[in-house]
C-alpha cells in the first residue's frame, strides 16, 4: 500500500462533505445554497514529524503520499524527534449514515414556507421571524498502513427559529430556538402542528424578554436548564480533557484520579452509544481508523480519563479512545469531542427550582467558550429571576462564566431529565460537528449584568 | 536553504484565460438550462501550511480545493450551489457535468419563491493580481524557527498550543451573464499564534495558568527576523507570561462598580464587528438594526474614523455578489457614511447597494498610548471581549479575557473572573480617547480606545 518509511503510520483518506443551507427572512428566501466538497488526503508520519497532503477527488494516490512524505522529511530542519510507535487499533467495516431520503430543495422551501405561513398568522405582532435550515453530510472512506479499512458516514440537521419582538422604549429583542437532529432535512420535524408546543413557549419566552430587566451581576445561585449543561459538559470540562490540551499544560494535567467535582456529577464523551441508544453524531472509527471507544471523564467527582489520538495516548500511556477527527477533506485529523454528557441525576427540575430563595434559571444559550484555566462563558440568551422558590421577571440577554472546577464542585442538585442538541459547531482549528448533552443543574456562578 | 526546503510538488500555473473559459462554459451551461440570468465562479485555492503543536514544528500540509459555484434565475427564482471540480485534471470543462448540475440548480429554483430582489451583477470588469504566487517554504521554516527562538528565549512560560506559517494561493473567475468578470490570482502569507502561560506547581498547589489568547496576521511576505513583534505576536506571548497570577476586579475595588476600559485593537475589532453586522444585510433585513435611518447621522464618537483596506495582503477588492468594492469611508468622525447591504438587500429594501469586501481600519488618534493609560483612574486594559453575540440593541455582557487592572494610571495585575456589561452602540459614542499607535494585522489595523463608564461586577 505504501512505501513510507514506517507503514503502521501512513493513512489515505477519501471525504466528500455535502452541506445544505436555507435562509428565509419574514418569507423572503436570502439564501438557498448546496455545496459539495470532495476530496482525497494521505498522511505519513516519518522520524517523528507529520507530513500531510490533499488534494481534489480523483488526486492520485501515489501523488499524495509523495507529496506528504517530502513533507514529513522536510521536517527534519527542526531535529531530531522521538519516533515511537503508537499504539491504536484497526476498525474494518462500513457506518453509513442514516434517515429518511433527503429533502430536495423545493420541498425544504416549501416547508419553510409553511412554517413561516402559520408563524405570521399565530403570532401576529412579531417584527420579524427568520429561519436557518440545514443539513451536513460527512462520508469518508479511510485505509491506514495499520490495516484499517473503513466508510463512514454523519449526518446532522439544524433548523434555527428566531422570533423579533419590539421592547417598550421600541429596541429589538430577539430569541432563537435551535432543533437539531441526526440525519437530514427530512429527518428534522419541520410540520407546524408538530412544532405548535415549541413555537407557542418561543413566543411566550420572546414576549416576557420584551419587558426584561438586566441581571444582578456577581455570583450568584443558578439553575442550569439541561439545555446549558450539555454546553458546560462541552467547553468548560470536554476541552481540558482533550489530550492534545492536557499534554499542552491544561490544568486537567496533574488533576487525574483527583475529586474535582461534586459526587454528583459524572460525564462521559460517549463514541456512539448512549443507555442502549445510537448517540445523535455516532463515531464508530475516526480518522485514524481506530476503533471509537466511550472516554469516561469524570466519575461521581473523580476526574478519570482524557479524550486521545494515537499519539497522545503514546505520550500519556493510556489507550487511544478514537477521538481523533478531520471536519473537511483537506483537514488533518484532531481530538475532538463526538457525543459529551453530563448523566442525568435524580432530582425533579421543578423542585430545584423551588428550593432557591434568590437566584436565576438560565434556559437557552446560543454559544460558549472555554479556557485553559477551565474558566468558561457562554451566552445567555433567555433567563429567569427565582424569587422565593417561584419564576419572575426574565432577564436580558447576559453572560455567565465562572471556573468548571468550582462551577461543578458547588453542584448541589442535578435533575432526571435530560436534553441533547447537534445544532452547533466546535471551533478548534477546524470546526466540528458534535453533539452534547445533560440534566439540569444547580449551582452558583458569576452572572455578568447591573 | 530554500533548496533543501523545497517540497512543493509540481503544479502547473493556471492561467487566466482557463479559469475564465471553465467559468464562460459554465454561463453557458446555465443559458442552456433556461436560466435567465447566472453567474459562474470557478476558485482554486492552494494551502502549504507549517503547523507548531505544542512548542515544537510538527507537521508540513499541503491542500489543494477546487470549487465551481453556479447560482441561476429563472422568472424570479434563485438557486446557488457549489461544487467540487475535476475540471482542470479532465484538462478541459467536463459538458456532461456542467449541463447535469444546471439542470439540478434549475430543479432547485423551481422550487423557491419568485423574488424580483434577485438580480447579479452586470458590467462589473477587474483583474487583480498580488503578492507572491509560489510558496517559499524555506521562508515558512524560518518563521516558525523565529517563533520557537522568541518563545524560548524571551517568554519560555508560554505554550504555544497551536501555531504556523502559511502560504495561501488563491485564482479565481466569477462571471456572470451580464458581462461581470472578475478575476484574481494572489498569494500570500499568514501567521498565527495561539496559546497560554503555565508555571509549574508549587508544593501541593495547582499550577498557575494564563488564559489563552492569539494573535495573527498576514503580508505578502514574512520577515523571519521581524516576525515575533508583528501583528502582537510578541506582546501576546509578553502579556501571557506576565497573566499567571490574577486578581478580580471586584477584590481589587471592593465590589462592582462603573469603571473605564482602555480596549486593546483586537477588543475594538470585536466591537467594531458589531456595527458591521448592523449595518449589513441580515439585521437591515430583519429590521433589527439600530443604523437603518441614521446615514448622515452621528452614531459613534468624533473619534472614530472606519475605512476600508479592501486592497491588503490577502484581500481582494470584490464583494461576495461580483462587484468592485470601491474604498468606503463608513464613519466619518462619527457620522455614518453608508449602509452596506449587498445587491439582494439593497433591491429588497430600496437602499443604495454598497459592495463591501474585508479588510477594515481605524485612524489612529492623537494619545500616545502610555498617556492614554496613564489618564485612568481605575478600570482596565481589556485584551480580549470573551461573550455571546451582543443583543440586537447592542447590549451585552462578557468576560474581560488577557485584562489587566488599571489602578491611578498604572497598569497592574492580570485580571480573572471579570465581566463587563453595557451597550455596544452606546460605547461607540462613549469613546473618549483613541492611542495614536494602531496594530496591523493586514486585516486590520486598529488604534486602542478609551470607554469610560462601563459597568464591572
Amino acid at each position: 500500500m505504501t512505501d513510507a518509511a514506517d507503514p503502521d503510520l501512513f493513512e489515505w483518506r477519501r471525504h466528500s462533505l455535502r452541506r445544505n443551507r436555507l435562509q428565509m427572512i419574514d418569507g423572503h428566501l436570502a439564501q438557498n445554497v448546496r455545496g459539495q466538497e470532495d476530496g482525497a488526503s494521505v498522511r505519513v508520519r516519518e522520524a517523528g514529524y507529520w507530513g500531510f497532503a490533499a488534494g481534489p477527488e480523483g488526486s492520485p494516490r501515489a501523488q499524495l503520499l509523495d507529496q506528504a512524505q517530502r513533507n514529513a522529511r522536510a521536517m527534519a530542519r527542526f531535529g531530531p524527534r522521538p519516533a515511537t510507535p503508537l499504539p491504536g487499533g484497526r476498525w474494518h467495516g462500513e457506518q453509513p449514515a442514516t434517515g429518511r431520503p433527503p429533502l430536495d430543495a423545493a420541498q425544504a422551501v416549501q416547508r419553510l414556507q409553511a412554517l413561516h405561513a402559520w408563524c405570521t398568522q399565530r403570532f401576529p405582532g412579531l417584527r420579524s421571524v427568520r429561519f436557518l435550515l440545514g443539513d451536513e453530510l460527512h462520508a469518508k472512506q479511510l485505509q491506514t498502513g495499520r490495516g484499517a479499512e473503513s466508510q463512514a458516514a454523519i449526518r446532522r440537521a439544524v433548523l434555527v427559529v428566531t422570533f423579533v419582538a419590539e421592547a417598550d422604549d421600541g429596541r429589538a429583542v430577539e430569541l432563537p430556538l435551535f432543533l437539531s437532529c441526526k440525519g437530514s432535512m427530512a429527518d428534522l420535524e419541520l410540520d407546524p402542528e408538530a412544532l405548535a408546543a415549541q413555537l407557542d413557549e418561543l413566543h411566550g419566552h420572546v414576549q416576557a424578554k420584551r419587558h426584561a430587566v438586566p441581571a444582578r451581576g456577581g455570583q450568584q445561585t443558578v439553575v442550569l436548564a439541561p439545555a446549558l449543561a450539555g454546553m458546560l459538559a462541552h467547553e468548560a470540562m470536554g476541552h481540558p480533557c482533550e489530550a492534545d490540551s492536557v499534554l499542552g499544560g491544561a490544568i486537567t494535567a496533574g488533576l487525574l484520579g483527583q475529586a474535582i467535582a461534586s459526587p454528583l456529577v459524572s460525564m462521559t464523551d460517549v463514541a456512539h452509544t448512549w443507555q442502549g441508544q445510537e448517540a445523535m453524531m455516532p463515531v464508530y472509527v475516526d480518522d485514524e481508523g481506530v476503533p471509537a471507544v466511550d472516554a469516561p471523564l469524570i466519575d461521581r467527582g473523580v476526574l478519570t480519563g482524557f479524550m486521545h489520538s494515537r499519539e497522545t495516548a503514546q505520550a500519556l500511556g493510556q489507550a487511544p479512545t478514537g477521538s481523533a477527527r478531520a471536519y473537511g477533506p483537506t483537514d488533518e485529523p484532531l481530538i475532538r469531542m463526538r457525543n459529551t454528557v453530563i448523566h442525568p441525576g435524580e432530582r425533579k427540575l421543578a423542585d430545584m427550582i423551588a428550593e432557591v430563595d434568590d437566584g436565576y434559571l438560565l434556559s437557552h444559550t446560543a454559544n460558549g467558550q472555554a479556557d485553559a484555566t477551565t474558566e468558561f462563558m457562554f451566552g445567555i440568551t433567555l433567563g429567569y429571576e427565582i424569587r422565593h422558590g417561584r419564576l419572575g421577571r426574565a432577564i436580558r440577554d447576559t453572560t455567565v462564566s465562572g471556573s468548571a472546577l468550582k462551577v461543578l464542585r458547588d453542584v448541589d442538585a442535578v435533575s432526571d431529565d435530560m436534553y441533547w442538541t447537534a445544532a452547533g459547531y466546535c471551533g478548534k482549528k477546524q470546526p466540528m460537528i458534535v453533539s452534547m448533552g445533560g440534566p439540569a443543574l444547580r449551582t452558583r456562578a458569576h452572572l455578568g449584568g447591573e | 536553504m530554500a533548496d533543501v526546503w523545497s517540497t512543493d510538488a509540481a503544479a502547473p500555473a493556471l492561467d487566466e484565460a482557463r479559469l475564465a473559459d471553465v467559468a464562460a462554459q459554465a454561463l453557458a451551461a446555465l443559458h442552456a438550462a433556461g436560466a435567465d440570468a447566472a453567474q459562474a465562479s470557478v476558485t482554486r485555492r492552494r494551502l502549504t501550511e507549517l503547523q507548531i503543536n505544542h512548542n515544537h514544528a510538527s507537521l508540513l500540509r499541503s491542500t489543494e480545493r477546487h470549487t465551481l459555484a453556479l447560482a441561476g434565475l429563472w422568472g424570479g427564482r434563485k438557486a446557488t450551489q457549489e461544487l467540487p471540480t475535476l475540471l482542470w485534471h479532465a484538462g478541459a470543462p467536463d459538458a456532461q457535468r456542467l449541463a447535469a448540475a444546471a439542470a439540478a440548480l434549475r430543479h432547485d429554483a423551481a422550487g423557491a419563491p419568485r423574488d424580483e430582489a434577485h438580480a447579479f451583477s452586470a458590467g462589473q470588469v477587474a483583474w487583480h493580481r498580488r503578492g507572491p504566487q509560489r510558496p517559499d517554504t524555506g521562508l515558512l521554516a524560518d518563521a516558525a524557527q523565529a517563533l520557537l527562538d522568541f518563545r524560548a528565549t524571551h517568554t519560555p512560560t508560554v505554550m504555544l498550543e497551536e501555531a504556523g506559517a502559511r502560504h495561501h494561493r488563491v485564482e479565481s473567475c466569477l462571471a456572470t451573464s451580464g458581462g461581470s468578470l472578475l478575476q484574481v490570482a494572489q498569494g500570500w502569507y499568514e501567521v498565527d499564534a495561539f496559546g497560554f502561560a503555565a508555571e509549574p506547581a508549587l508544593a501541593g498547589a495547582a499550577p498557575a495558568i494564563s488564559s489563552f489568547n492569539a494573535a495573527s496576521g498576514q503580508g505578502d511576505t514574512l520577515d523571519a527576523a521581524r516576525l515575533p513583534e508583528a501583528f502582537g505576536i510578541g506582546d501576546m506571548c509578553r502579556e501571557l507570561a506576565r497573566s499567571t497570577r490574577t486578581t478580580s476586579y471586584a477584590a481589587r475595588f471592593g465590589g462592582p462598580g462603573e469603571a473605564a476600559v482602555v480596549l486593546s485593537p483586537l477588543a475594538v475589532s470585536t466591537l467594531l464587528g458589531w456595527l458591521l453586522d448592523q449595518i449589513g444585510d441580515l439585521a437591515l433585513l430583519a429590521g433589527t438594526s439600530p443604523y437603518r435611518a441614521a446615514v448622515g447621522q452621528v452614531v459613534a464618537s468624533p473619534l472614530l474614523t472606519l475605512d476600508s483596506r479592501f486592497d491588503a495582503p490577502g484581500l481582494a477588492p470584490q464583494s461576495a455578489d461580483g462587484f468592485v468594492a470601491a474604498p468606503l469611508r463608513v464613519l466619518d468622525a462619527g457620522r455614518l457614511g453608508a449602509l452596506t447591504p449587498s445587491l439582494y438587500g439593497s433591491r429588497k429594501l430600496g437602499l443604495a447597494h454598497v459592495p463591501v469586501a474585508a479588510g477594515w481600519q481605524l485612524a489612529p488618534g492623537r494619545t500616545p498610548l502610555a498617556e492614554l493609560l496613564a489618564a485612568v483612574p481605575r478600570g482596565a486594559l481589556v485584551g480580549r471581549l470573551s461573550m455571546g453575540r451582543p443583543a440586537a440593541n447592542g447590549d451585552f455582557s462578557g468576560v474581560i479575557k488577557n485584562s489587566f487592572l488599571i489602578d491611578g494610571g498604572t497598569v497592574g495585575a492580570a485580571l480573572s473572573e471579570t465581566m463587563i456589561s453595557g451597550n455596544v452602540a452606546a460605547m461607540l459614542r462613549a469613546v473618549s480617547a483613541a492611542s495614536a499607535e494602531r496594530r496591523d494585522t493586514g486585516l486590520w489595523c486598529m488604534p486602542w480606545l478609551r470607554v469610560d463608564g462601563l459597568h464591572f461586577s
